[in-house]
């Protein structure tokens, strides 16, 4: 139990348990975009923790994590836009533009909430598990399998771009009526999202690391460091990589879920291969392996960002660009390498003054 | 680093106090403690990062006292300015916020802006920062609105679509403001209609856009394709327009040409046009390789069967490389002139326009509108982007800035009108407006629908990279948000 | 279908009724100057068609003066520099100050003139008559074929005897052949049935698409090819000019093919090279290119300063600076980030991506987000008409050319130098090759240094073909990896193979199916290619 809750595991879990509980009370009281923005910062932590989990562990870096994302989104939204049509019955305008009469029949099956919450764990999972099966199998690893998932983003992006496919193209689905009953965009439905987000961070985190802590956490640290030898010792790591791969999609499905409701729009740009980058660079800034890293670096450079766009916007590029330059050279793990002092972190943040040179 | 600091904390518990004082919220109260957590994280992690950086910087220096030429002194020099001027970076990055903050003053009254100025619309939006700012300028110059000041908060929303709405939500709600401007893409209007729905938020748009919708919470500025496209559509039918009879509509793929080619579709069946007699092709956004298409359109050419011409809705840069492309394989405007529905001076910026003098677009305002209002509004735009630095030209105005410039003026009218700021108030007024815009045209409002009513140009491309006035409307038809089909 | 032949065999009527009434017609008396200057300048434009006509009447019996003002008036007229007054006066406005445009004596304009803008139609009926005049008056042997191949596409309607004038006054041999073809073609129409197959036959010698529909509407139309041999002709040249016009779709679409190929294979050479030899996976590569184009656009302003005259050849002085510039960029990002990254690839995707995008904020601060403005060289604007409707256009020539070069000089390179030898050993094994007294930090930051270079190339070639601004670079990215991946990591050859492969199916499937759905399979084909070869096309062998 010791190796899932350390000092700063421990730390965190606690923050989040704060944030939950200030949430649920004060939420109403607190301005939504305030909330709002609580909200969204979770559902990018959830994001980045799903992409730890294979690069932190497996040592497989995902630069396509925005596919699954955007495939929880698309769910969540469709359910919302049946569930709009339903209170309204006004069809959505690229439904009526395309010249259909109407929603495509299966769409149907999203007016259940529960079939809704059911796909968003399942789809995206299958699509990585098939992804990851014909991946894995011919042996595409490291830097290659890197570049061939931002491909697949990219290419899904191209694709729902396309009007044609029948999902918005570029103006994407918005005008979500109400969410779980409550209105759209109001308080309440903020409040609920993010309590939501934070919950699901916290048991992600949780549950994460008590994953990676067992018997399958070590197995995976085992392929990272040497995947032949694992092979060789009679280990099949195709069905290893893909269990933990589908996870990792199923998390960043429900990231994408949670996600859509709160900004109340979707579009292919979530599928922008730079989105899909920047999580990883969010992990790679808070420290890969054991996805406290991952929530340090996303929670902090979201809100970061969010800061900066209201008082230096143009600054903000060279700001994250600089501090990922001197995270990956002077800080190779990440702030976490901060904690890794011989004298603890907190030393570290005081002035070097009188401390003995090295 | 700690000046930066205290003078941060200082102005926000100046701040604090001010606020609470003003609204006595609990919504002040969180602002400005999350403001304050932010600047105490952020500076504690700089700090860190700062030794962090010196120490991993030392090493460097043994590498540089092995050069020969440089002293020791200077090494050390250089090692501290490095450190200083990190410091004093992140000093500047923290003070920043503090100096920009826009002061509460009870004799102002705020005006948002929703454009980006970076990502991939900077080039075209961010210039409507500095237009809604001349026009705030110019109302208060004449006393203001109702005894204030117009007070103009811009915002970045980036290019991100998502980010729009979080803007929107944070000008309404933590900024109070009276009104917003903003949004160039029909996404991101999408994306901010039900943030001022909710909030009961008046945005104005300034764009032309697919029409298809009439919200009591937008002012739609600029003409829906019945009103501009038709008449444009219909000249280029007529004898002097060269008396089209064959189209080539090629459009990036998005609601905006596809609506558009709808409309033309229904409208050319109702005329008794054949679809045989036209083609319809859709690029991705950012697409640059027009070879293929434009090969399409040279045996489109020669297919006989009546003068072809290219109805153009692809937008951003696909516009300056289809024209490239157009030219380069010896097509001319006489042979199957392309009418560039969202084409503008700022497409035609590097591009040799000698091969495409008489190419056609179709506004509600071009830069060579006839009439001394226009003359006014182009030397002012000059010389407020002279006093104000904007890294825009200084003699390119292009209708979605006159859109804007209109649309402050028409709010300030409406709120005079209303003799309050309330948006229901200001909504109420709008019935009857009227606003001598630099296009020429008196242009108004009725009560029935919240689209202004403008007038029609149709721009000829000139050798100097701008456009022509080739045809303009009598008056100002009436804008019909939906198409009859 | 049945209507639009109806309205064709109407169209095809009225023209030639059109034509005959003008042979029975008188010619037109010379042009009289004020007549035509106030049709110019009336308002509304209705009068300028007739305006128009009546100088292309009478430039067939006009003397040489008179020809002389018709060419500056209609050259005023389409360029906007004729400028009316109220009182019926006109002006010819230029940079040497103004003329009055009756007279052609100097004399200053006054203020607040009109300047009337052509139509659309007018425009057509300005060409036909600008290229018309200038057979008569231009000096220049080049400007005069150009009006011939002006002709050629608007020859209908042309006063009969015009070209024959012409062509008693020309003396140039190829000009003269081509107005004699002219005379040939316009008797497409003529009574006499010799000179009709004459005209048929001599379309059919260079079919387009053009001549295809010219042919068959005549072939269509039961009054035209009723007289023998008509219709057998007409077959006969509609047969062939529709095989030509086939063969040349094809080439084109080849074509399209072939230079889509060299632009993935020039903006993926320097990654082949970075990310294939050295396994570095540089994210700022299109940022690269991005730096290289702005290069050659600072020696294109540089060169407008200094040498104006010579501003045609800035390419060419752009390539070795260009280069230089950008290798210079590499070598110093190599230093500065990548040398202390080479044990942690994944994490020199990362610094890269940032190098990027500090890189296009830089360029953005410095130089704007606008696009910036290019002169193509003349010899890189328009192109020559091969077979049928195929033609090469100069721009994808010089790219295509570029690409042929930078591969031969990479290879060359690789191949046949020590520096080559070098790398080519670090990349096979690198602890082997330090063993053997190789300094293989020093040949990192050469082939780095390399690489950028050539990415800066790219640039270079890419600048007449596509938009360049701060952001241009980010579209480059995923396909060079692709190109590179799918080509076989390390492997030149492969490079070259890959993205020509990936070129031809793009611009194949982009007809029948979009753009964007051409990607979308080229870039799935490229994904299960990559599953069913993970080393890539060609693979190189060796430890790595």
């Amino acid at each position: 139990m010791s190796s899932v809750f350390d000092r700063t595991a421990s730390a965190i879990t606690g923050l989040l348990l704060v944030m939950l509980i200030a949430l649920l009370l004060l939420g109403h009281g607190m301005p939504v975009y305030l909330v709002n923005l609580a909200g969204q910062v979770m559902c990018f932590v959830l994001l980045a923790m799903a992409v730890d989990l294979m690069w932190g562990s497996a040592g497989i870096l995902s630069l396509g994590h925005g596919l699954f994302f955007a495939i929880g989104g698309y769910i969540a939204a469709m359910h919302l836009l049946r569930t709009a049509f339903a209170a309204t019955h006004v069809l959505p305008d690229f439904i009526q533009f395309m010249g259909n009469g109407g929603f495509p029949g299966w769409w149907a099956l999203f007016d259940s909430s529960l079939f809704t919450a059911l796909a968003v764990l399942v789809v995206p999972a299958l699509a990585a598990f098939v992804f990851g099966y014909v991946s894995f199998r011919s042996r595409v690893n490291g830097v290659y399998f890197s570049i061939i998932t931002q491909a697949l983003t990219y290419t899904a992006m191209l694709l729902m771009f396309r009007n044609d496919t029948g999902f918005g193209g570029n103006n994407g689905m918005t005008g979500f009526h109400a969410i779980a009953g409550l209105p759209a965009g109001g308080g309440d439905a903020g409040v609920l999202l993010a309590s939501l987000a934070t919950a699901a961070v916290l048991v992600c985190l949780i549950g994460g690391r008590t994953l990676l802590a067992s018997r399958f956490g070590r197995l995976l640290a085992a392929i990272r460091d040497d995947e032949p030898r694992l092979r060789f010792l009679g280990y099949n790591t195709l069905w290893l990589k893909l269990v933990a791969w589908c996870l990792s999609a199923s998390v960043a499905g429900v990231a994408g879920a949670l996600y859509v409701p709160q900004v109340g729009i979707i579009n292919p740009s979530l599928l922008d291969p730079a989105l899909s980058l920047e999580v990883a660079v969010w992990v790679a800034v808070g420290g890969r392996g054991g996805l406290c890293g991952a929530v340090l670096g996303a929670t902090l450079i979201n809100l970061l960002r969010s800061w900066m766009a209201a008082s230096a916007p143009l600054l903000w590029p060279f700001v994250l660009s600089l501090l990922v330059l001197l995270v990956v050279l002077a800080l190779p793990n990440g702030l976490l390498d901060m904690r890794n002092r011989s004298r603890g972190w907190m030393h570290s943040l005081l002035p070097a003054v009188g401390r003995p040179r090295p | 680093m700690g000046f930066a600091l205290v003078g941060e904390l200082l102005s926000s518990s100046d701040g604090l106090g001010r606020q609470i004082f003003k609204s006595g919220s609990l919504h002040a109260i969180s602002a400005v403690m999350a403001d304050l957590i932010a600047t105490i994280v952020l500076a504690l992690l700089l700090s860190g990062m700062v030794v962090r950086v010196a120490r991993w910087l030392r090493p460097w220096r043994h590498d540089l006292s092995r050069c020969h030429f440089l002293s020791r002194t200077k090494v050390d020099a250089m090692r501290t300015l490095t450190r200083r001027s990190v410091i004093a970076t992140a000093g500047a990055a923290l003070a920043a916020p503090a100096i920009i903050r826009p002061g509460w003053a009870a004799d102002t009254v705020k005006l948002g802006c929703l454009f980006s100025s970076s990502g991939t619309m900077a080039n075209l939006e961010g210039r409507m920062n500095y237009v809604v700012q001349m026009a705030a300028a110019e109302v208060n110059a004449s006393g203001g609105v109702l005894g204030r000041q117009i007070e103009v908060v811009t915002t970045n929303p980036a290019s991100d679509w998502p980010t729009y709405a979080q803007m929107g939500r944070q000008l309404l709600q933590e900024q109070k403001v009276a009104a917003m401007f903003g949004c160039w893409t029909s996404v991101s209007r999408k994306s901010v209609l039900p943030v001022v729905e909710q909030n009961d938020g008046l945005l104005f748009y300034p764009l032309h856009f697919e029409g298809e919708e009439n919200s009591k919470s937008v002012v739609y500025l600029n003409s829906p394709p019945s009103s501009s496209v038709l008449p444009a559509v219909d000249y280029l039918m007529s004898a002097d327009g060269g008396s089209a009879k064959r189209f080539f509509m090629l459009g990036s793929d998005y609601v905006w040409p596809r609506t558009i080619n709808k409309i033309l579709k229904a409208y050319w069946a109702k005329k008794g046009i054949q679809p045989s007699a036209w083609q319809e092709q859709y690029v991705p956004f950012g697409f640059s390789n027009f070879q293929n298409l434009v090969n399409q359109i040279r045996s489109f050419t020669s297919a006989g069967g009546g003068q072809p011409i290219v109805v153009l809705t692809v937008v951003g840069s696909s516009i300056p490389d289809f024209l490239r492309e157009y030219t380069n394989q010896g097509l001319k405007p006489t042979d199957i002139p392309v009418l560039g529905l969202d084409m503008v001076e700022a497409d035609l910026e590097g591009l040799n326009t000698e091969g495409l003098v008489g190419n056609l677009n179709c506004w509600a305002y071009l830069q060579n509108a006839p009439g001394p209002r226009n003359q006014a509004f182009l030397a002012n735009w000059a010389a407020y982007v002279k006093k104000s630095g904007a890294p825009y030209r200084p003699d390119v105005a292009i209708d979605p800035m006159v859109s804007a410039y209109d649309g402050v003026h028409l709010w300030a009218a409406a709120a005079k009108k209303a003799g309050s700021f309330d948006v229901p108030e200001v909504r109420k007024a709008f019935g009857g407006l009227t606003f001598d815009c630099p296009s020429g045209y008196t242009i108004g409002m009725t009560a029935e629908n919240n689209y202004v009513s403008r007038g029609v140009f149709i721009g000829s491309v000139n050798e100097k990279q701008g456009f022509d006035v080739l045809w303009q409307s009598k008056d100002t038809p009436k804008p019909v948000p939906f198409s009859e089909s | 279908m049945r209507s639009f032949v109806r309205t064709w065999l109407a169209g095809g009527l009225v023209i030639l009724l059109l034509l005959q009434g003008r042979a029975f017609a008188a010619p037109a008396a010379s042009m009289s100057r004020t007549d035509v200057l106030a049709k110019l300048c009336a308002a509304g434009g209705q009068d300028v068609p007739s305006a128009l006509r009546q100088m292309l009447d009478g430039a067939v019996d006009a003397s040489a003066a008179d020809r002389d003002w018709a060419k500056r008036v209609v050259q005023g007229f389409s360029t906007r520099s004729l400028r009316c007054a109220d009182d019926g006066s006109a002006f010819l406005t230029g940079p040497g100050g103004a003329v009055n445009a009756a007279t052609l004596a100097p004399g200053a304009s006054p203020d607040g003139l009109r300047a009337p803008l052509p139509s659309l139609r007018t425009r057509a009926l300005l060409e036909q008559l600008d290229a018309a005049l200038t057979l008569f008056v231009a000096p220049a042997a080049a400007d005069r074929l150009a009006a011939v191949h002006t002709l050629e596409r608007r020859g209908d309607g042309l006063p009969p005897g015009l070209l024959r004038h012409a062509l008693d006054a020309e003396h140039d041999a190829q000009i003269a052949a081509g107005l004699r073809g002219l005379i040939v073609a316009a008797g497409l129409h003529s009574p006499d049935i010799p000179e009709r197959l004459a005209a048929i036959h001599a379309l059919g010698r260079d079919p387009t698409s053009q001549v295809v529909t010219t042919l068959a509407t005549l072939r269509a139309d039961p009054g035209y090819a009723e007289p023998p041999g008509v219709a057998a002709a007409l077959d006969q040249e509609l047969t062939q000019a529709r095989w030509w016009v086939r063969i040349g779709d094809g080439l084109s679409l080849a074509y399209n093919g072939v230079s889509a190929g060299s632009v993935l294979f020039l903006s993926s050479v320097g990654l082949a090279i970075i990310f294939g030899l050295m396994g570095v996976i540089n994210l700022a590569q299109g940022e690269l290119i991005m730096i290289g184009a702005y290069a050659t656009f600072c020696v294109q302003q540089a060169m407008r300063s200094v040498a104006p005259s010579m501003l045609d050849w800035y390419p060419l002085v752009a390539i070795p600076v260009v280069f230089v510039v950008t290798a210079l960029v590499g070598v110093a990002m190599e230093l500065l980030v990548i040398r202390h990254l080479y044990r942690r690839p994944l994490m020199t995707l990362l610094a890269t991506w940032a190098i990027s995008l500090l890189l296009v904020n830089l360029v953005r601060v410095g130089f704007g987000t606008q696009n910036l403005e290019f002169q193509t060289p003349s010899y890189l604007t328009g192109g020559v008409r091969l077979v049928g409707d195929f033609l090469v256009t100069w721009n994808h020539m010089g790219a295509i050319a570029f690409a042929l070069a930078a591969f031969a000089v990479t290879l060359a390179l690789l191949r046949l130098t020590d520096i080559g030898l070098f790398i080519r050993t670090v990349t096979q094994n690198r602890a082997m090759a330090g063993c053997v007294g190789i300094s293989t930090r020093r040949i990192d930051m050469a082939a780095f240094g390399f690489g950028a270079g050539l990415a800066g190339l790219a640039g270079l070639a890419l600048s007449p073909i596509y938009n360049v601004n701060p952001t241009m670079g980010t579209g480059f990215i995923i396909d060079s990896f692709m190109v590179v991946v799918l080509g076989g990591v390390g492997s030149l050859f492969g490079t070259a193979v890959a993205s020509l492969g990936i070129g031809l199916v793009n611009v194949g499937i982009e007809p029948f199916y979009g753009a964007v759905a051409a990607k979308v399979v080229a870039l799935l084909l490229v994904i299960l290619l990559i599953q069913r070869r993970p080393e890539g096309l060609i693979a190189l062998k060796g430890r790595r």
